[in-house]
């Protein structure tokens, strides 16, 4: 395996989240270069860049940048995404407490590209002590005259997670309820108070450095010619060594697992593997042997790559208890506007409650299957469909325990 | 105004407005499709996921309040396959909702009720074990109780208060199945327009406390009038019933949709003016608070009338349906009376508002200034004859034709309310709008036409 250090350069530098610290590591030194640069030759950059967003869908970043008016009465807001609140995902956390600064850094660049004179910064609500972190290297780089013109503020949630759908993100960042929008009918920017904003995830924007400082191709040299670049994979559950890793698209699953969570924990047998966060379903140890982890492998399975957070179990796992988990979650996290979802999670959770405790039957099974259809491609935004693509991705590859529990 | 262009709605081609809402054309021709959320007045929130439909060329079905109207567009509302998708999602609809339509006010006016008719839910698969509890008894304020387990969240309630009265008074708390309608802390919903929300909830979460467990609806027939509460002239309908061996009743006055003048909604103090009409009414005839009968109060009329020949004034309400104004207008010519309307006493800039009330709270205010009657009393009348005037005016003797009771010792004859008779009236802005009768009592009160027949006889 190829190692490669985009986002995570400065992980293992001590004290990097300081202003002096990161300065001797080379921070904000692409902000010389900056102004050399007309907005539209960045973004033109970062198209070329093949730049993906990070946050879970992998929409490209550049075509998103593009639709920010250069042009506009209002004023312009960049919005960096950090609600990460989706289980298996702790990446953008090392982000802003181990080089706070290379975001700020991809936040001046964002925001001088789009034309935003104010970012924002939204941090789930129980991240307060790295939000602190993050805080401090903001203030550090006011007083230090690095932000310019460019405001950025910090935005606590209140522990919602639907607030990190970006839609929701913004009702919430107005002071209203975490409700996503209606989406709009052909492609525009996001809105904040009627405002033309950017929505990325901070890891997303903690590429836009290297990107400036090396130039699109010495990003594509990494990854894949569709899923260019790194990704800050991550790993918990049955392995020996959890943690956030750096990777390029197109890594071996079995070779990342191995090389960096040093193999399976115990030495026990792998069972099955959920690949970027809770909504991105299961698969089996066989699927996970053959896999690469890209956006378009996964999507070949009828999975998503989502943010890379994999979650890895051994042989002694219940999926039963295991889909349980993730639907109590589902089950507390609907926004509840929609009915499909909000009366959907409840049934789903109770009827997988139900088989977990050998009260169920094999009509409840095909109860289950039925309820996720319903809440497949109706709803406002797409957290129904993903608990749908979950439970289907569970009876489709694990039918049998589900029957043997009845 | 966008150009018209022609879609197809289930093989059938209609004309619409590029851009305006598919979900309009559907409930302006009458297509059935189900929907909570979406409102005319509202707009679309797109939350409840029933008005679905589907679009030749789109692979998932749409809702069709979030649809816009394009050229050439193809739309099913009716195959098998959208059948599906509304009845599967009105199953989940009612996962947990307490179904106690048997005790519940809206059942016979119900959105859910109806469509779980439609859609053959009748053999419930629902058999969720344990369904969400909420609180069934919320007194919200201005007479408005919820029943939590019965909302659908369609959320037309908190968008009332949110984007018509802007007074933000109700919300959504909690996610998921555990979210619930509620005031915000510390707040009862409190304006003069709140008991519109229960005309807006499609179910029977949110019913007056006026109305609830008094009659069932389908038992009150309703008749078209015009509130009388002001001169803005709202359009209501009168929710009445003569139950068997009792007398007819009103028991509600709802809004009546008319975009020129008060499009959905209606004030809560026009709405319970229908209880003025139930209370304190004057049921016989009295002179001297003696009662009399018809032909003593005849036989008093005449003498009057003789005895203060020359100096007769009389006296009309601002309230009168304009037939009766003009038939008093000539009686009082035939019998040389002078006409009066004064109209002081009806002007309350307290009540006004810039949503629908009027400082004006004389019903046919209209009629009286475009037939240019004079308004200021002389203080020097011999006799007056009042027609239900609500001001007492110093005479040396009175005649007061009144729908209510009064304390008086002049010669007091009862008549009909406006809901027990028809007629037109012209409101603040000159519209002229048509009463139906309502309400057949018993032992009516006369008229005013017919009471003039009874003296000139
Ligand atoms: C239910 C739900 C939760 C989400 N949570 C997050 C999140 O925590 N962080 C994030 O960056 N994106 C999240 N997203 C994706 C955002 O909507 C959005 O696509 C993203 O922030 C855009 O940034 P990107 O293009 O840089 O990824 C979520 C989406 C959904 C539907
Ligand atoms: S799908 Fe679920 S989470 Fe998304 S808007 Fe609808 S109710 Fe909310
Ligand atoms: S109370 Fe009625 S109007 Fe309000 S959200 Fe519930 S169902 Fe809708
Ligand atoms: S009416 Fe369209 S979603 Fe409710």
């Amino acid at each position: 395996m190829r190692e490669v250090a985009i986002v995570s350069r400065k992980f293992a530098v001590e004290n990097s989240h300081t202003l002096s610290v990161a300065q001797a590591h080379g921070a904000y030194k692409t902000l010389e270069k900056l102004h050399t640069l007309a907005p539209l030759e960045i973004i033109e950059i970062i198209k070329e860049s093949g730049l993906r967003g990070k946050g879970g869908g992998g929409a490209p970043a550049g075509a998103k940048w593009a639709l920010m008016p250069q042009e506009s009465e209002r004023p312009s807001f960049v919005v960096i995404n950090c609600d990460e609140s989706e289980p298996g995902t702790f990446k953008d956390r090392q982000i802003i407490t181990k080089d706070p600064h290379l975001l700020i850094e991809g936040i001046l660049i964002t925001c001088y590209a789009v034309k935003a004179k104010h970012a924002y910064v939204y941090i789930r609500g129980e991240y307060a002590q790295y939000q602190d972190v993050l805080q401090g290297a903001v203030d550090e780089a006011y007083v230090a005259g690095i932000l310019g013109e460019v405001d950025v503020t910090l935005h606590r949630g209140a522990g919602a997670y639907i607030c990190g759908e970006k839609s929701a993100l913004l009702e919430s960042l107005e002071g209203k309820r975490g409700h996503p929008r209606l989406k709009p009918k052909q492609p525009e920017p996001e809105w904040y108070f009627g405002n033309p904003t950017l929505v990325n995830n901070v890891e997303t924007i903690a590429s836009v450095p290297f990107i400036m400082e090396h130039g699109a191709a010495a990003y594509r040299a990494y990854g894949t010619e569709k899923s260019p670049g790194t990704l800050l994979f991550a790993m918990s559950g049955h392995v020996e060594k959890p943690g956030v890793y750096e990777a390029e698209f197109g890594v071996s699953m079995m070779d990342y697992i191995n090389h960096y969570g040093g193999g399976m924990k115990n030495g026990k047998k792998l069972k099955a593997v959920i690949p970027g966060g809770a909504s991105t379903g299961v698969m089996t140890a066989a699927e996970a042997d053959n896999v690469q982890l890209d956006y378009e492998s996964l999507r070949s399975m009828g999975l998503s790559l989502g943010t890379g957070g994999m979650i890895v179990m051994d042989e002694d796992t219940c999926m039963v208890s295991v889909l349980k988990n993730l639907l109590e979650f589902y089950h507390e996290e609907s926004c509840g506007q929609c009915t499909p979802c909000r009366e959907g999670t409840g049934w789903v959770d109770k009827l997988v409650g139900k088989i977990l405790d050998k009260r169920g039957s094999s009509e409840d099974i095909d109860k289950l299957l039925e309820v996720a259809e319903t809440m497949n491609g109706k709803t406002i935004c797409v957290f129904a469909p993903a608990v749908s693509a979950v439970i289907v991705s569970f009876l489709s590859r694990f039918r049998d325990e589900f029957e043997a529990a009845l | 105004m966008s150009e018209m262009i022609e879609i197809i709605v289930d093989d059938k081609t209609y004309r619409a407005e590029e851009g305006s809402l598919l979900i309009d054309l559907l409930i302006r021709e009458e297509i059935k499709v189900p929907y909570f959320c979406y409102h005319e007045s509202l707009g679309a929130d797109g939350n409840c996921r029933m008005c679905m439909v589907e679009i030749a060329g789109q692979k998932r079905p749409q809702i069709a309040c979030d649809t816009l109207v394009k050229s050439g567009m193809e739309v099913n509302s009716k195959s098998t396959k959208i059948e599906k998708v509304h009845t599967d999602i009105l199953e989940l609809e009612l996962i947990n909702h307490p179904v106690d339509c048997p005790t519940c006010d809206q059942a016979g006016e119900c959105s859910l009720q109806d469509l779980y008719m439609d859609y053959g839910l009748h053999d419930a698969k629902v058999t969720i074990v344990d369904k969400v509890k909420h609180d069934k008894k919320v007194d919200l304020g201005s007479n408005v109780m919820l029943d939590q387990e019965r909302c659908v969240l369609c959320a037309r309630c908190t968008r009332f208060t949110d984007k018509i009265t802007h007074t933000h008074e109700l919300g959504i708390i909690g996610r998921g199945d555990e979210a619930k309608v509620s005031t915000m802390p510390g707040r009862k919903l409190d304006n003069p327009y709140a008991m519109n929300v229960v005309d807006l909830c499609p179910v029977g979460a949110l019913t007056s406390k006026d109305f609830r467990f008094h009659q069932r609806v389908w038992f009150l027939q309703s008749a078209e009038s015009i509130c009388h509460g002001c001169a803005k002239g709202c359009n209501i309908y009168i929710d009445h019933n003569k139950m068997k061996y009792q007398d007819d009743v009103i028991y509600r006055f709802r809004p009546r949709r008319n975009d020129a003048v008060n499009g959905f909604y209606i004030c809560d103090e026009g709405r319970l003016s229908y209880k003025e009409l139930e209370t304190n009414r004057l049921e016989s005839m009295l002179y001297d608070g003696v009662v009399v009968d018809e032909h003593e109060a005849i036989a008093q009329y005449k003498s009057l009338l003789t005895q203060y020949q020359g100096r007769v004034s009389v006296v009309i309400d601002a309230n009168l349906y304009s037939e009766e104004i003009e038939a008093i207008v000539a009686y009082a010519e035939r019998i040389g009376a002078k006409v009066f309307a004064p109209l002081e006493c009806y002007n309350d800039p307290s009540f006004a508002d810039d949503m629908l009330k009027s400082a004006q709270r004389a019903a046919n205010y209209g009629a009286i200034v475009k037939m240019g009657l004079e308004t200021n009393m002389p203080s020097d009348a011999g006799l007056i004859i009042n027609f239900n005037h609500p001001t007492h005016f110093n005479a040396e003797a009175e005649i007061h034709f009144s729908t209510h009771k009064q304390e008086s010792n002049a010669l007091l004859l009862p008549m009909a309310a406006f809901s027990e008779n028809s007629g037109s009236l012209i409101n603040e802005v000159g519209l002229e709008q048509w009463c139906e009768k309502a309400v057949e009592k018993n032992s009516p009160a006369p008229t005013v036409l017919s009471w003039l027949e009874k003296v000139e006889g």
